[in-house]
């Protein structure tokens, strides 16, 4: 699977190329469950709650991370996109995620990074839960400056970068 | 301490770094293209005089005297009318007048007509208005004024269609339900954008303008090359663009083609083949901005991925230029001095026909 990430992110496969690697993988593991020792290589590797922020449509990009954190080994939980934000708040608080992925593809949507980060903040939660935003017009220093855990340029990005964080 | 130049991050941040650490980001710009593209980076001369460019003293740069090159626009007048989110300046105007602004006023070489949902789906219930604003159009202005929207194949799909999410249907491990829906969603964009078309056709339109291309990935392209094809056999004259939406096509199905080649995977330079045999008279290749790096990085990047696609291209490109593509930061209103320095780049160094 590291080696189709890698391949992902040169844009030689693509996202139903990581799917049926993932499915692969995971029917390889389920045979080789009994060889291996109790719950390894089975176990969710974390809880993520991911969507769009409020205002902002755009679903491609947001998808493609969900399902490659998915592929990854995370719980992912995709609450869409245009999501209010205490959307976000009230479904970390169902699955108790141990991350939130922000995504805005517009400069005018960004600031929804920011209050959802806020609303962390009022719940006291924000020690509890990891934030990663992205997006095309979010960068490391926008995250930096709201206050976010980390910032992911890509799909592939996001994973390495959510590992780091819950690993 | 050396002498440091003014210039800007991805997000328009402005930055000062020295000649050599400019150079240092021009060359990995150009060796992140060359790498991914397989494609060749520029020559020393050509990155020296990208460092020209770049470090100019001026607030605004422009092209040697003889290499102007034709400039059209998108996104019809909603530029004139629209809000600071699409980039516009608010000011009450018709679709007309802003249109015969940019013909008369700013020095727009070709215009286009756009709905402002920009997108060709939703133009179908407002097709008559549509025509009716291209007739008057078409009866006031000299230049050629196309029709143009986005292929969208994103509209298509729950909840805004009637095909199922793949990106939904991917996450489920759906995979062949997934590619079937983004067929499906192909199909049946094909059939609105020739519809649409013929509609305009009929008022007198001179042509189409299909902007960012490959948005929603690899079907995108597969209903955009498609519709190209038919309408190039219905209108032999019809003026068509094809404008992509980035660099590389994102193979959302994976396995669709067209003319026998994958589609998913393809760089500028594998791109403008296609769109030239389906039909279109103009390629707009595109290369986004990467907020996160510097404009020398960005422009390096951009002016190697372009060069290539002119360089393969029987057809004119006209490179896409503005918010956040061809090396010009991610901003609402794009900072002038990155827009001419990467235009002048652009036209000097990839050699592009228009912009």
């Amino acid at each position: 699977m590291n080696q189709v990430g890698v391949l992902f992110e040169r844009g030689k496969l693509f996202l139903p190329h990581v799917m049926m690697a993932a499915d692969a993988m995971s029917a390889g593991v389920e045979l080789l469950q009994d060889e291996l020792a109790s719950g390894e290589g089975s176990a969710k590797l974390g809880v993520i709650v991911n969507g769009t922020v409020e205002g902002d449509v755009h679903d491609i990009g947001k998808a493609i991370v969900s399902t490659m954190l998915q592929a990854a080994g995370f719980e992912v939980h995709d609450i869409g996109r245009d999501v209010p934000l205490q959307n976000f708040i009230d479904k970390i608080k169902e699955t108790n995620a141990d991350m939130v992925g922000l995504s805005a593809l517009m400069t005018t949507t960004l600031q929804g990074q920011k209050e959802v980060i806020e609303l962390l903040k009022e719940n006291g939660m924000r020690d509890d839960v990891k934030v990663m935003v992205g997006g095309a017009p979010a960068t490391d220093a926008w995250a930096k400056k709201i206050g976010a855990d980390c910032y992911a340029e890509n799909a592939s990005e996001a994973v390495v970068k959510a590992k780091e964080l819950l690993l | 301490m050396a002498t440091e130049y003014f210039l800007r991050m991805g997000d328009g941040a402005k930055i000062f770094m020295s000649k050599e650490d400019i150079m240092a980001d021009i060359e990995a710009g150009c060796a992140d293209a060359a790498d991914l593209g397989d494609i060749p980076s520029l020559s020393e001369d050509e990155m020296e005089k990208m460092l020209d460019i770049i470090t100019s003293p001026g607030r605004i740069v422009g092209v040697e005297p003889g290499m102007e090159v034709p400039v059209t626009h998108d996104i019809g007048a909603i530029r004139i009318d629209g809000d600071q989110g699409n980039s516009g300046v608010g000011i009450p105007a018709s679709r007309l007048v802003g249109s015969m602004i940019h013909e008369r006023a700013f020095g727009a070489d070709t215009m286009e007509l756009g709905h402002i949902d920009y997108s060709y789906k939703p133009v179908k219930p407002v097709i008559s208005q549509e025509q009716q604003t291209m007739e008057v159009c078409q009866q006031n202005m000299v230049i050629p004024m196309l029709y143009g929207a986005m292929p969208n194949m994103g509209l298509y799909y729950t909840p805004d269609g009637p095909f199922e999410n793949p990106g939904d249907l991917m996450k489920a491990f759906k995979i062949s339900e997934a590619q079937e829906s983004i067929k499906s969603a192909g199909d049946h964009g094909i059939r609105d954008m020739v519809w649409i078309m013929q509609r305009l056709q009929h008022v007198g339109c001179d042509g189409v303008n299909f902007d960012t291309i490959g948005a929603a990935g690899d079907g995108d392209m597969y209903a955009s090359l498609n519709s190209i094809e038919a309408l190039r056999k219905e209108f032999p004259n019809m003026y068509i663009n094809a404008g992509m939406a980035g660099e590389l096509v994102l193979g959302m199905h994976g396995e669709l083609e067209y003319d026998g080649t994958v589609l998913a995977g393809l760089w500028p330079h594998q791109q403008v083949g296609l769109a030239a045999k389906a039909g279109a008279n103009i390629f707009g290749p595109v290369c986004n901005t990467n907020t996160s790096k510097t404009s020398a990085w960005n422009l390096g990047r951009s002016v190697t991925f372009m060069k290539s696609a002119v360089e393969a291209s029987p057809i004119p490109c006209h490179v896409d230029m503005g918010m956040g593509v061809g090396g010009i930061p991610m901003l609402e209103t794009p900072p002038i001095d990155a827009v001419t320095r990467a235009s002048k780049a652009m036209v000097e160094i990839a050699g592009v026909d228009g912009i």
